[in-house]
């Protein structure tokens, strides 16, 4: 079985660092990189499965500068085969239509069963691309997954969909795109085994040319949205900490809610 | 013999690589939820930590130093010291394990043979086998090439017979292997008397004879051995007669640093406990940090463990490369690493005031623990001594 | 802008959801200065009450039938359908709810029209340019405002960013007719399965009473919910309470859970990583719990008490108890 996963590079969230630049654009300077967090998730089911039937790769696919490989590493030392970086100067500031377009056509170089991606990102918290993916790609759309459950033999994966009052099962034949969520399952940390491994692992460097799309539809030149400002969000007050035993740190709670009339 | 290079890439010499922080990351959280645990114990006791070893190598943590072919993560100097660091953060004498299966094995790597290091180098890196330095002796500390133990190569020009001692090897009683330097030719000049040898475990004629009971890295034992007529394979020795001072020179280059990171560990957890403590204790209506005597010693404390650990990683990078002045670079960094460990140690029991001296509170094990880290692998007066030399130029 | 355009989500037993009329809302306000259109669109394969509900916010609502979204995924069909729809009348932009179905459905839709989206807007202003969203980024630290290039595009709407409020003077609801295949492949729903239970609802809770990792089980939960019955809220929970079983997933909160903006957000026992922190981050008043003066929660919690959750928690529900009783 061949498991395509889609992973994004972000800003670590852990760092702080996080700011635009003069243009609009994330300073990728100034934050260190790491893989989306719900990318993990889908990463280690994605090797869960594999490691269960005994056979297949996971593919790691990725649109990002060309530093990208630094963060990569992480995710193959958790046990990923190899990757795939379509990285071109051209694509600098593209938005989600073009990120999209260009993840579909680079999946149409690949041969797969699954398509993994995480349901959002923690940057910017969208969410559209893996159903844009889906639509450009003509594939089977399956989102918000609790669990999946691919059967090799009848070629058809189930998986279990969260919805606001509890679950869909949905079914659809393979190949097809899913999106998952942390309901899938702590993503393992990496061993010094996988970590010392991941040296030797292949990444391959798609440019755009290699993929057919035009630097024109993309990046800056073809964005459909621009970012107009940015401001740090307004500071919430001190936080106000109470180190009293238990009676009397209750007290200040309940002076705190009055005082806020809240009760 | 070869000399060892980085293999596949110079890290940067500023920040750590993704791969190099993912393995600081790995072997710390191994350090914090199983390592730390254990620690106070390891010292009350005195017992070497047979089950932190084998967490150790069935993390392959131990495999770290040892080429890929043989089993090993074909790690850096510089990723073993980092994982050393981490180990020695939550316990010095875990640590320890991890620098001394380097420094064990470093003869081996510098000057087995292929035949050799496909020997030994499989049960090393799994963990299975330990390794223990034997060079010291009771009357060649410093002075390396007073050793009085021999080797005199039988009729059969296939053995060694091997007389006399060592003492203050670390683990040598826990050991599977143990390289022995000893002086196969006594008119020889003094840097081509001595030759090094492994020594298989159990062999007739080893003995340990005394365990020492010792300030600090109390779980490590150190062992004196005893060796008549200890008969030793001529394949057993590693290079050629008369190699063994300056086999032992060029692994003290590589296994210095793995001392300045158990130092630079050990003040990073003296470092740590201190804050914790000046953040929570209050006194005079305040929390202690927040006095300036206090929040001083901490800032210096920060300052010169982040000093040492940076001259450290650059040491280690150095030499990695291939640097000519490695001799150098591996004195500097222990030299700082060592006094700063115990500076910072010193201050973390300041910091605690009373409750630094009790064991309530580990700083007064890691101020013990440190001092071992300006004797070992060279005192620290040898560190200058080496440092001096490599500015002016040697005598003579 | 001529025409706004705004989804209307249909909920599993037929209604709007409420998501759908804060989003009616926006689009209300956006086209308040000069004469612009507000049209709603329902799609599904019973619209008509959803349909009705929406006209309460909007003058008209476009109402399509769709039967496949009975039982196939509805996203992907949706935006077929919804991408015809645009491709006919050329709306400017079209406000679709920033939860789960509406972001499947955004995603789709932008890529089968090619429009752009301003996702997860907690605010949007009219210009003579266009819309300009107001966005939260990089979890909260950036606040970020940007704008459709061509003035045209799709802009999703964070959950609780607007209040509601119906437009006064119902509207009115058109049929209109399903044209040509659904070319997308249909994935079928084969199976549905409820929420294990039915615990008070937190996504317009006024108060919420959360807990996480630090309560240890779901005995633990049972002093939540005390303390969220005693201050009349509902409870709520972090992923991890969620994936060890020890309350529902109905009542997590975060990233993949649920996003709340309650009044108070008493949180015991949560260290405030940022997969729960945007979830609950811009609540009135934050009051958290926890042994770790360190958490991440102490950095943007209004109060932390340190101290064990239990004890400090019982403390509480006897001082709520004894005010009230």
């Amino acid at each position: 079985m061949r498991i395509v996963v889609l992973t994004k590079p972000v800003p670590d969230p852990a760092s702080g660092g996080e700011r635009l630049g003069p243009d609009g654009r994330l300073d990728r300077a100034n934050s260190p990189a790491v893989v989306n967090g719900n990318d993990e998730y889908v990463l280690e089911k994605a090797l869960k499965l594999i490691e269960a039937a005994g056979e297949g790769e996971v593919i790691l696919l990725t649109m990002a500068p060309a530093t990208a490989p630094e963060t990569m590493r992480k995710a193959l030392a958790m046990g990923a085969t190899r990757g795939v970086l379509v990285s071109d100067p051209a694509l600098a500031g593209s938005d989600t239509v073009a990120t999209a377009r260009v993840l579909a056509a680079a999946l149409s170089t690949l041969s797969f069963d699954l398509v993994f991606a995480g349901v959002d990102t923690s940057d910017g918290t969208a969410g559209v691309v893996a159903p844009g993916v889906a639509a450009l790609a003509g594939l089977p759309f399956l989102s918000y997954a609790a669990t999946i459950e691919p059967d090799a033999a009848a070629q058809t994966v189930r998986v279990r969909r969260i919805t606001a009052d509890g679950f869909e099962v949905l079914e659809a034949p393979m190949p097809a795109i899913i999106s998952g969520t942390q309901a899938l399952g702590e993503p393992r940390y990496p061993s010094l085994k996988g970590i010392m491994a991941a040296r030797s692992k292949e990444i391959t460097t798609l440019s755009l040319a290699d993929i057919g799309i035009e630097p024109s539809a993309v990046g800056v030149d073809g964005a459909t949205t621009k970012v107009t400002d940015w401001r740090a969000p307004a500071p919430r007050g001190a936080t106000e900490v109470v180190r009293e035993a238990p009676d009397e740190a209750a007290k200040r709670i309940v002076t705190l809610l009055a005082e806020r009339r809240i009760i | 013999m070869r000399p060892v290079t980085s293999a596949t890439r110079a890290p940067g010499p500023f920040r750590l690589t993704e791969e190099q922080a993912m393995l600081r990351d790995a072997v710390r959280v191994l350090a914090d939820e199983q390592v730390a645990p254990r620690a106070a114990d390891i010292d009350r006791t005195g017992e070497f930590p047979d089950d932190l070893r084998r967490l150790l190598a069935s993390h392959d943590v131990l495999a770290l130093p040892f080429p890929v072919e043989h089993g090993g993560l074909g790690g850096e100097l510089l990723t073993v010291c980092l994982a050393v660091e981490q180990l020695s953060r939550a316990c010095a004498t875990t640590g320890l394990i991890l620098a001394v299966q380097e420094l064990g094995s470093l003869p081996i790597t510098l000057a087995g043979s292929p035949e050799q290091q496909a020997r030994w180098f499989p049960k090393l890196a799994s963990g299975e086998h330990l390794i223990a330095f034997a060079l010291t002796e009771a009357e060649a500390g410093s002075d390396v090439a007073a050793a009085r133990t021999t080797a005199r190569l039988d009729a059969d020009g296939e053995t060694y017979v091997i007389d006399g001692g060592k003492r203050f090897i670390s683990q040598g009683s826990v050991a599977d292997l143990v390289v022995v330097f000893a002086v196969t030719d006594p008119a020889a000049p003094r840097h081509r008397r001595l030759s090094a040898f492994v020594v298989e475990i159990p062999s007739d004629g080893f003995a340990v004879t005394r365990l020492e009971h010792k300030m600090g890295i109390r779980g490590s034992p150190t062992a004196e051995l005893a060796f008549t007529n200890l008969r030793v394979p001529a394949a057993n020795r590693l290079g050629a007669e008369g190699d063994g001072w300056d086999i032992a020179m060029r692994t003290f280059e590589r296994s210095r640093p793995a001392i300045a990171a158990q130092a630079v560990g050990i003040a990073q957890g003296a470092l740590e406990v201190a804050t914790a403590y000046a953040r929570d204790r209050t006194q005079f209506g305040q929390r202690i940090g927040d006095f300036q005597m206090v929040g001083a010693m901490l800032a210096d404390m920060d300052a010169a463990t982040e000093a040492a650990r940076r001259l450290l990683y650059t040491a280690c990078s150095e030499i990695d490369a291939g640097a000519p002045d490695a001799g150098r670079w591996s004195a500097m960094c222990k030299l700082v690493a060592g006094d700063t460990a115990m500076r910072v140690t010193t201050d973390a029991v300041q910091v605690l005031g009373g409750y630094g001296y009790i064991d309530e509170f580990p700083v007064e094990r890691m101020m013990r623990d440190a001092k071992i880290t300006q004797l070992y692998e060279g005192t620290q007066q040898i560190q200058r001594l080496v440092i001096a030399r490599a500015l002016l130029g040697k005598s003579g | 802008m001529a025409g706004i355009w705004v989804h209307g989500e249909i909920a599993r037993d037929g209604s709007l959801t409420k998501l759908s009329t804060e989003a009616a809302t926006l689009a209300r306000s956006i086209a308040a200065d000069g004469a612009r259109e507000v049209t709603g669109v329902v799609i599904g394969a019973e619209p008509a009450a959803a349909a009705e509900a929406l006209a309460e916010f909007v003058p008209r609502v476009l109402a399509l039938t769709e039967p496949m979204t009975a039982d196939h995924a509805a996203g992907m069909i949706v935006a077929q359908r919804l991408a015809t729809l645009v491709a006919e009348r050329q709306p400017d932009v079209i406000l679709i709810g920033a939860g789960p179905e509406g972001r499947d459905l955004a995603g789709a839709l932008s890529a089968l029209t090619g429009l752009g989206v301003l996702a997860n807007a907690t605010a949007v202003r009219a210009t003579s340019d266009g819309p300009v969203a107001t966005h939260s980024v990089f979890g909260g630290k950036l606040i970020t405002e940007s704008a459709l290039v061509s003035g045209n595009g799709i802009i999703t709407v964070r959950p609780n960013s607007v209040t509601a409020e119906p437009a006064g003077t119902a509207g009115s609801v058109e049929v209109v007719a399903a044209a040509g295949d659904l070319a997308q492949p249909a994935v079928p729903i084969v199976e549905r399965l409820p929420a294990e239970s039915k615990a008070a609802s937190i996504d317009d809770a006024r108060i919420i009473v959360a807990g996480g990792r630090g309560v240890g089980g779901p005995e633990g939960f049972g002093l939540i919910s005390d303390l969220a019955a005693a201050l009349g809220g509902a409870v709520g929970a972090t992923r991890a309470a969620v994936d060890s079983g020890w309350i529902p997933y109905s009542q997590q909160i975060g990233q993949t859970g649920k996003i709340v903006k309650p009044q108070l957000y008493l949180a015991m026992g949560i260290s405030g990583a940022i997969q729960h922190k945007v979830g609950m981050q811009t609540a009135s008043t934050i009051v958290a719990v926890n042994r770790d003066p360190d958490a991440p929660i102490a950095d943007f919690a209004d109060m932390i008490v340190i101290g064990d959750l239990v004890e400090v928690g019982q403390a509480l529900l006897a001082e709520l108890r004894a005010r009230s009783g």
